[in-house]
Parts: C-alpha cells; structure tokens; sequence
C-alpha cells in the first residue's frame, strides 16, 4: 500500500514537472481572454510608433496637398489642353485645305477657259 | 464631468471644422494614441502604423468641414480609421497576388522591443488569426464604442454587430494562448 501510494506521489511528481511555470496563471487567462491590460500594452507599443511632431507632420501634409493640385483638376487641365489642340488641328487642316482648294481652283481658271476656247472653235 | 468633456470636445471640433489649426492640432494630438491603439489592432503589424494614422487624421482634417453633427465626432473618426485600416489590407491582398511574395518575405517578424510581454504577444497571436473585420469590431469595442456605433461604423444592423462581436470574442478567447503554448 504505502509503495503504492509512493509510487502514485512519483508519477503525479512527474506529471507536475510537466506543466511550465505558473500554470494557473495561464489557465485562468486562456479562460478569460486578453485582460485590460494587454489592450493597453498594445495601445503603448502601437503609439511608441508615432515619432515625435506627428500632428505638425500631419497638418503639414494637409497644407501639401491642399496647394499641390487635385487630381481631378488635373484631369480638367489634360481634358482641356486635348481639346484645345485638336480644335487647333482641325481649324489649321480647315485652313490649310481651303487654301489649297482656291490655289487649285486659281490655277484651273484659265485651263478651263482655253479648254472652252478651243472647244468653241472646234 | 463628462457633459463637460464633451462639450469642450464638441466646440473644439467646430473649430476645426472652421480651419482653426490649433484646434486641429489639438484632436490629432487628443487622438493619436487610440487612432495607433485601433490601427495596430486591426493590421497586426507596428510598421505601418504611423503612416495609416497620418492618412487617418489626414482625411479627417480635410473632411472635418461635410461633418454634421460634432456630437458624432469620435464614431465618426474610427469609421475612418476603420476604412483606411481595411483598404490597407486589401490593396496588401492584392499586391501579394501580383507580387507573390514568399510567406517569409510577407510575414517578417516584428523588430525586436515592439512586442515585450507574453500577454501581448498572445494577445497580437490571437488577433492575427482573426478576420480583420472581426479584429475592427473587437478594437472598436475595447475603444468604447457602443453598439449602435458599431452598427453605423460597420454599416450593419445592432443585431448583426451583436452576433459578430459575440463571435469574435469567443474566437479571440480561443485563440489566445500565452507563449510557450501556442508556439509549437
């Protein structure tokens, strides 16, 4: 009896080894989930990354972009500067044909006009 | 006590809705800690926390003028930082599609002093093996947030806000096992 009961002490003994220190600790914050406190040491460690001078860093950023153009605005400038140039293409090409029809139409003049004359005389 | 506070956080947001910089200064510097505290919950990860943040309060100082009702400031402010934190994670989804970058190149471990104590580390284990809509609700109540703010942040119902945070509670208990029992 008294070598069973030793022999039980031993493997409760060695099944105690097992578990690493302050099990009971752990088991009770398994069961309860992150305390207050872990939510506040990662409130901490995730500040601790904000480098000093953030709000100037970030009211700087602001007045940045609020000089720098929108992209919107920007897209207006594109859309406009497109339009303008095939406006211009068009108005030159317009130009540009219209010249050279009356130049034609010029040079044909007194082709025609001998044409006519030598029909009439044939 | 509190009507004060609130009233003083109130006239301070008018303010800065007018473009008083000092009253502008004076919410990022109010906010900056829980606005880190939300965004690192949500990403899990330290090294991009202050460039969120800065696109955080960016947003909010330009969109500080279209906010109706100052009372809604702080619901308001986490909506944002909500957005940011989601849009974050999906351009990072995305990115790893197009640039498939090996598990050890994605997951690089945090610098060494960011994460100090067990509690943390396993508490950081746990969110991280949660979804990051289920880690904002989580994080949205550890702010104080009730649940009809949550409910309007998430654009959901307070039953659904209610059923998820249940969930989300109850996989974050599941997941969270201090050092030494969750690394294998």
């Amino acid at each position: 009896m008294n070598d069973d009961s030793h022999a039980w002490r031993q493997l409760e003994q060695r099944a105690a080894d097992q578990l690493k220190a302050d099990f009971a600790g752990r088991v009770l914050r398994v069961s309860r989930g992150p305390s207050e406190a872990a939510w506040r040491e990662l409130n901490e460690v995730a500040s601790d990354q904000l480098r000093l001078g953030f709000a100037d860093r970030v009211l700087r950023a602001v007045k940045e972009r609020l000089e720098r153009p929108s992209w919107t605005g920007q897209l207006a400038i594109g859309c406009a500067t497109v339009a303008l140039c095939f406006a211009a293409v068009v108005y030159f090409h317009d130009r540009a044909t219209r010249l050279q029809d009356e130049t034609n139409m010029a040079a044909w003049e007194p082709l025609a006009s001998e044409s006519q004359y030598f029909g009439l005389r044939q | 006590m509190e009507s004060t506070q609130t009233s003083t956080l109130e006239a301070t947001v008018r303010s800065a809705q007018q473009g008083a910089e000092s009253a502008q200064r004076e919410l990022i510097v109010a906010y900056q800690r829980r606005v880190a505290g939300f965004v690192y919950a949500v990403t899990g990860r330290s090294d991009c926390v202050e460039d969120l943040c800065q696109l955080v309060f960016i947003k909010m100082v330009r969109a500080l003028p279209g906010l109706q009702s100052p009372a809604q400031f702080e619901a308001w402010l986490f909506r944002m930082a909500r957005n940011v934190c989601i849009d974050h994670l999906r351009r990072e989804r995305l990115r790893r599609i197009f640039v498939p970058f090996a598990a050890e190149h994605s997951e690089v471990a945090e610098p060494v002093g960011a994460v100090d104590s067990e509690e943390l580390d396993a508490l950081r284990h746990a969110l991280s093996r949660l979804r990051p809509a289920e880690r904002a609700l989580l994080a949205l109540a550890q702010e104080g947030r009730s649940q009809v703010e949550m409910a309007e942040i998430t654009g959901t119902s307070v039953v659904v806000v209610k059923a998820r945070l249940y969930r989300a509670r109850e996989r974050l208990r599941e997941f969270y096992q201090p050092k030494n029992t969750h690394e294998s």
